[in-house]
């Protein structure tokens, strides 16, 4: 029960509210008992025909009079106790989606964007019920089974122990009852995900199922899923299905012990048939109750279920942490360290990156070249943490940058990833990430320098074109423009290019490789292309070959000294030349 | 950083119209009609049941606890008209007799039958009242065995329809699921560019679960309330039919309050659907896009973004809990005024001795009974509108009709044939994705088999659309697209696309192995053909570097993966189709030229038999080409082979110059 430290705080901060909503639900309860009090009385008075006209408009407005007042409290607790479900939600929505937000890249490499969905709405779901509608049963299951069982030990105590012999049946079904519905719980929340997850991947790759004719596999991909969903559903309505009846069963059980002992002690007249009468009524008030506690327990169980689900992701403590005792942020630096690094993702044996020592000076270009899988990205992506350093270290300057505060180092660091991905809103926001104060001519200096402007303005809304989930409606070439700009904008003093031209035209590319050539000795340059004329200006050029440095010097001395960069360079040369030609 | 959640926000909805909606799913439980009859059989036999079980205490009462054999005293000296219960026993029964005999003060005998006065009977020996009462025991204890035979009869039939229920339910959401599935599949690319992924996936996933109540429980309680509203109806006209239509007179004040409040309950539970729909989308956008967000420390103002859209999911949940609170209290209001007019009317009724009592009293716990099912069935159809207002979203996507034109045939037979991709072209075609702004202005070209025709041009110039319309996720504006000289809308699409393999810019895998990846799960590959088919697209050593080879399991998307490495990947998927045509749209943007250039040369053996065509900005490329077309803003501004166009622009010793290169390699 770990996992209700999510909730519990939430009762802590709005007691007066939950004992307010608790205590108008018991207020109804009472209320409630009234109504058959005043219908008795006027039974009796007009059995003993001691009422006329307006003492029966009194009882009828005392009656609607109670009936308001129970409107109210209703309304009360209702506002109090479900409210806090929803509040509950929208907490625990919010601290699962920060939480999410301050997880490491391994972390995502390994979990399904589905998976976290089915979290953040079904499950959640599940405990705004369980939190909702199971404190209104339970408070109704105690109060009024409580004041039965409470009559019919006034009324007999020995009769009152008979009817309560299926208790510990009761008690134990439902603590069995209990442990399979959480655990198939379980399981149908999991299988809700998987679903999530195969509806999703197949709706984002929808371009390769239509172009590939994968329709009918798909869909019978899917059917499998929703299928598995649907059997998990059932294994666990065998036990809900069972669970709900039984607790009706057990207690009609206890009328039937009622029927039976009492009725007979009522014929040997140990008690009066009064009694017996009165008795089996009650037992029967006792009978909502239960049935409230049935449903609590599955509301309950299925609303633990999911807390524990949505614990788990909360307690994945993020694999990149802030340092205890952080470092002071850097304005400026020297230089930059790569200090025998060593890497491998998850744990995994093979390395991707092995003794990689480089030092490059602030206001150096950098560039990086290599065959794919060589581990070019891998080493961008360790500077800003995204992930940590399997062995070695990173200094800025002589500080390890696992000393520094994330935001305090990200902060140095602006970054143009290999895949551009932009946000569903303007091109205008994509590029500026929504800072307002972001000034006009900072922007159209980025956007010029990223060779943008005049794609920008031939759109008719220009910086204010919607550009659709991911940028769907831009060419790839103008995403990565995009992209570049907002890293052109970002003023920090490290530049981290991650084949910034790939899918760019030739020309394009040359405008844009120009910009960055002029940032030389503001910026530090990060800068990895399989386009040579995107490094060849590069202060030094290192050549990866499987996580190895395999070469590295100024473009005139790779040229000699490193095959590979020349016979690239050669193919791309003349292959330039002829493209400049070609327009 | 978004003045709204995505690009394309979702209509709002104008008036419910529930029985059109209900009318539309009645198709789906039609399969299952059978179980949910039965169900509701067993719901009826269920209800009859609990109304058996109070007639077995009332018999137990009434026939062996307090037998009603009584005799009215006319004894001289009592009160007049003063009732006395006797118990009356049959002296007969040898053993009752020696009893009666033991208490000669107690018992009044008449011929062979005795009575005691029922308050006596405690002055009786409590052995001897067992013998005395021995079938009223007996009775008792067949009573009892009889209760327990009902309870355990409505305690399997509970089991089995809630087994039938959930049964029918999962059932029926699993046919709804997939209907939308496959219809969302079939929908043409534009649907998808105007719909997030993740409000798609809310659709399919939490608004047919959404419906999981109505189909479970609704239905069959609806009838189960009806049947019993009927009875308890017919019970109260029968005892006093001016009493009875009194007490039905706020029954129309529950309807039009159900109607008001339904058409406010439906509204907020309109927007708690497409808050939830958002809520998935910026989650799945936030997902995606991680490493930007963390990169560039955009995380608070994302999670602003996103609390602001969970606080009008609050919101909307705050409304209807404010709609129900007032709702659900209001109609139990009108039980007690219902109750309270019963009192009055029926209270002065037995004043004026046009009613008797014991009428009244069986009318007021009948009108209590009344009010249950009325509150139930209001409450059901609230329910209702929570489920119609996601079945809403569901038929809008399913009454989306954004699909490209089938070829209208009147039998497969008619459909043309397509033996092979032979010659694939386009005849000045037009396109524009949105109304005014031409993507394409007039392209034409043709390739033939063995030809491989290079496409080449600056950022945005239509090249990825020409593809596009190629493989028809796009039909032109005006033109036409032709494979064989055949207009391609006369084709089903998944003949031609079964013919072609596509690498597109973006490279997309899908969890499951490298090999089903390859494979994509339809071919069987051979293990040669396999190694031919990992040598060609240089995916050796991509895969010698997994753990477990073609069997290692990609996460998501292959995400651990570099973009180059699931480029290659990609590449190796298209040569195992074994395709007529093979389109490369930037297939070789994240790949070195080293590796793009062993890629080149395996493709152009490939593709002695095949058409091949080649989107790039690299010219490497277009080297190996028999045509090239040039584009820009939508033209096709040069075209020719590449010597023609070498020569053209005086570069021929250049092409020589490559050659040696490509001598050297």
């Amino acid at each position: 029960m770990k996992s209700l430290r999510l909730v519990i705080p939430y009762f802590r901060d709005r007691w007066i509210e939950v004992a307010l909503g608790v205590l108008f639900l018991i207020i109804v309860d009472f209320l409630q008992l009234f109504i058959p009090r005043i219908i008795k009385w006027v039974v009796d008075e007009l059995t003993a025909f001691q009422i006329d006209l307006p003492r029966l408009w009194m009882y009828a407005l005392y009656m609607l009079g109670i009936g308001l007042l129970i409107g109210v409290f209703r309304f009360g607790w209702r506002h109090f106790l479900i409210g806090l479900s929803r509040n509950v939600e929208e907490g625990i929505r919010n601290r699962l989606f920060s939480h999410i937000q301050t997880l490491s890249a391994s972390y995502f490499d390994k979990t399904k964007t589905g998976d976290l969905m089915a979290h953040a709405t079904n499950d959640i779901q599940h405990i705004r019920m369980a939190m909702g509608m199971g404190i209104v049963a339970l408070t109704d299951a105690i109060v009024l089974g409580a004041s039965a069982i409470g009559f019919m030990l006034y009324i007999n105590v020995k009769l009152t122990l008979y009817a309560l012999i299926p208790m510990p049946l009761i008690v134990l079904g439902a603590r069995f009852f209990s442990k399979k519905m959480h655990r198939y719980y379980g399981e149908v929340q999991g299988e809700f995900s998987e679903l999530t997850e195969a509806v999703r991947e197949r709706f984002a790759g929808i371009r390769i199922i239509k172009a590939y004719t994968r329709k009918a596999t798909e869909l019978s991909f899917f059917a499998g899923k929703s299928k598995a969903y649907v059997q998990s559903n059932m294994r666990l309505v065998r036990i809900t299905g069972s669970f709900f009846p039984m607790m009706i069963f057990f207690t009609n059980l206890s009328l039937a012990i009622i029927i039976y002992f009492g009725g007979q002690q009522a014929v040997r007249a140990t008690i009066t048939p009064g009694d017996f009468a009165a008795f089996i009524i009650y037992l029967r008030l006792i009978a909502w109750p239960m049935m409230a506690l049935g449903w609590v327990t599955n509301l309950i169980q299925r609303g633990r279920a999911s807390l524990d689900r949505v614990n788990t992701i909360i307690e994945t403590e993020p694999e990149i942490i802030e340092p205890a005792s952080p470092a002071t942020p850097l304005e400026t630096f020297k230089r930059i360290t790569f200090e025998d690094i060593s890497f491998s993702y998850n744990g995994n044996l093979r390395s991707v990156l092995n003794n990689i020592r480089i030092e490059i000076q602030a206001g150096e270009i950098l560039g990086i070249i290599g065959p794919p899988g060589s581990g070019k990205t891998t080493l961008l992506n360790l500077l800003p943490r995204l992930y940590d350093v399997s062995g070695g270290r990173i200094l800025i300057d002589a500080v390890d940058i696992r000393k520094m505060r994330i935001s305090d180092l990200r902060r140095l660091i602006s970054n143009v990833p290999q895949e551009p991905f932009l946000f569903a809103g303007t091109i205008r926001d994509n590029i500026t990430l929504a800072d307002p104060l972001i000034q006009e001519e900072a922007l159209m200096e980025a956007v010029e320098k990223a060779a943008l402007y005049e794609t920008i303005h031939s759109f008719p809304d220009g910086f204010d074109t919607l550009v659709g989930e991911r940028g769907i409606i831009l060419s790839g070439g103008q995403k990565q423009r995009i992209a570049l700009a907002r890293a052109f904008l970002n003023d920090a003093p490290i530049l981290i290019l991650d084949d910034p031209i790939s899918q760019v035209d030739v020309e394009t590319g040359a405008g844009i490789i120009r910009s960055i050539s002029q940032m030389a000795g503001h910026r530090t340059i990060f800068i990895v292309s399989h386009r040579l004329s995107a490094v060849r200006f590069a202060d030094r050029i290192i050549s990866m070959v499987d996580g190895r440095i395999v070469g590295s010097g100024s473009h005139s001395e790779l040229l000699e000294t490193n095959r590979y960069y020349s016979k690239t360079y050669h193919l791309q040369e003349l292959e330039e030349e002829l493209d400049l030609h070609a327009y | 950083m978004h003045t709204d959640f995505g690009y394309f926000e979702e209509d709002s909805m104008g008036k419910p119209y529930d029985v059109k909606l209900l009318r539309r799913l009645f198709p789906f439980t039609k399969p299952y009609r059978m179980l949910l009859f039965g169900s509701i059989v067993l719901v009826v036999l269920i209800t009859l049941l609990d109304l058996a079980l109070p007639y077995v205490t009332k018999i137990a009462i009434d026939r062996y606890i307090v037998p009603a054999k009584y005799t009215v005293s006319t004894d001289a000296g009592e009160q007049q008209g003063e009732k006395k219960r006797f118990y009356i026993v049959d002296l007969e029964d040898p053993e009752i007799k020696t009893v009666v005999k033991k208490y000669p003060r107690l018992f009044q005998t008449e011929g062979s039958v005795s009575r005691i006065e029922f308050g006596e009977l405690n002055k009786i020996e409590s052995r001897d009242l067992s013998l005395l009462r021995s079938n009223d025991i007996r009775g008792i204890v067949t009573a009892a065995a009889v209760f327990l035979i009902l309870i355990f009869a409505s305690f399997c039939f509970n089991f089995l329809q809630q087994m039938i229920m959930e049964y029918t339910g999962q059932q029926i959401m699993h046919d709804l699921r997939l209907s939308l599935f496959q219809h969302i599949q079939s929908l043409s690319i534009s649907f998808f560019t105007k719909n997030p992924v993740g409000r798609l996936v809310t659709r399919v996933t939490n608004d047919v679960q959404n419906m999981h109540e109505l189909f479970t429980s609704v239905i069959s309680f609806v009838f189960k309330d009806l049947f019993l509203l009927t009875g308890i109806a017919a019970v109260l006209m029968s005892i006093s039919w001016r009493l009875a239509l009194v007490s039905f007179a706020v029954v129309p004040v529950v309807l039009f309050a159900s109607f008001m409040f339904a058409g406010k309950a439906r509204n907020v539970f309109r927007t708690l659907r497409i808050k939830i729909a958002e809520i998935n989308t910026t989650l799945s956008e936030t997902i995606s896009g991680m490493k930007v967000i963390q990169l560039f420390g955009m995380e608070t103002e994302n999670f602003k973004r996103f609390k602001r859209i969970n606080h009008e999911n609050y919101m909307a949940g705050m409304r209807q809990i404010k709609i129900f609170g007032i709702f659900m209290p209001f109609i139990e209001f009108l039980g007690v005024l219902a109750l309270a007019i019963v009192i009055l009317y029926g209270g002065s009724g037995v004043l004026k001795e046009s009613i008797s009592l014991g009428a009244l009293v069986a009318f007021i716990s009948y009108v209590r009974m009344f009010f249950r099912p009325i509150r139930d069935i209001a409450e059901k159809y609230n329910i209702l509108q929570n489920a119609m207002a996601s079945a809403e979203r569901i038929f809008l996507i399913l009454d989306t009709h954004e699909k490209l034109p089938q070829p209208e045939s009147p039998s497969d037979a008619m459909l043309p044939k397509l033996e092979g991709i032979a010659e694939v072209a386009m005849e000045n075609v037009r396109f524009e994705y949105i109304p005014g702004e031409a993507v394409l202005k007039g392209v034409s070209f043709k390739v033939q088999t063995g030809e491989i025709l290079a496409v080449v041009g600056p950022t945005g110039s239509g090249k990825t659309t020409m593809i596009n319309l190629i493989i028809r996720f796009y039909d032109p504006l005006s033109g036409r697209v032709l494979i064989n000289g055949t207009d391609i809308r006369s084709y089903p699409p998944s003949l031609f696309r079964n013919r072609i393999a596509m690498v597109m810019q973006d490279p997309f895998l899908f969890s499951g192995t490298v090999r089903d990846n390859i494979c994509q799960g339809n071919r069987q590959v051979s293990d040669e053909e396999m190694a031919e088919i990992l040598k060609a697209s240089n995916c050796r050593s991509v895969v010698d570097k997994m753990p477990d080879g073609l069997d290692t399991v990609l996460s998501e998307g292959g995400l651990a993966m570099s973009s180059g490495e699931r480029q290659l990947i990609s590449i190796a998927r298209a040569m195992a189709r074994n395709p007529d045509l093979i389109i490369l749209d930037e297939a070789t943007s994240y790949i070195d030229s080293e590796t793009e250039e062993k890629i080149q040369n395996a493709l152009v053996n490939l593709m002695q038999t095949r058409t091949a065509i080649v989107v790039a900005h690299r010219l490497t490329t277009a080297r190996n080409a028999d045509g090239i077309i040039v584009m820009n803003r939508g033209r096709i501004i040069e075209t020719g082979t590449h010597d023609q166009l070498m020569a053209h622009q005086g570069f021929y010793h250049r092409l020589n110059l490559i050659q040696q290169v490509k001598a050297e390699a």
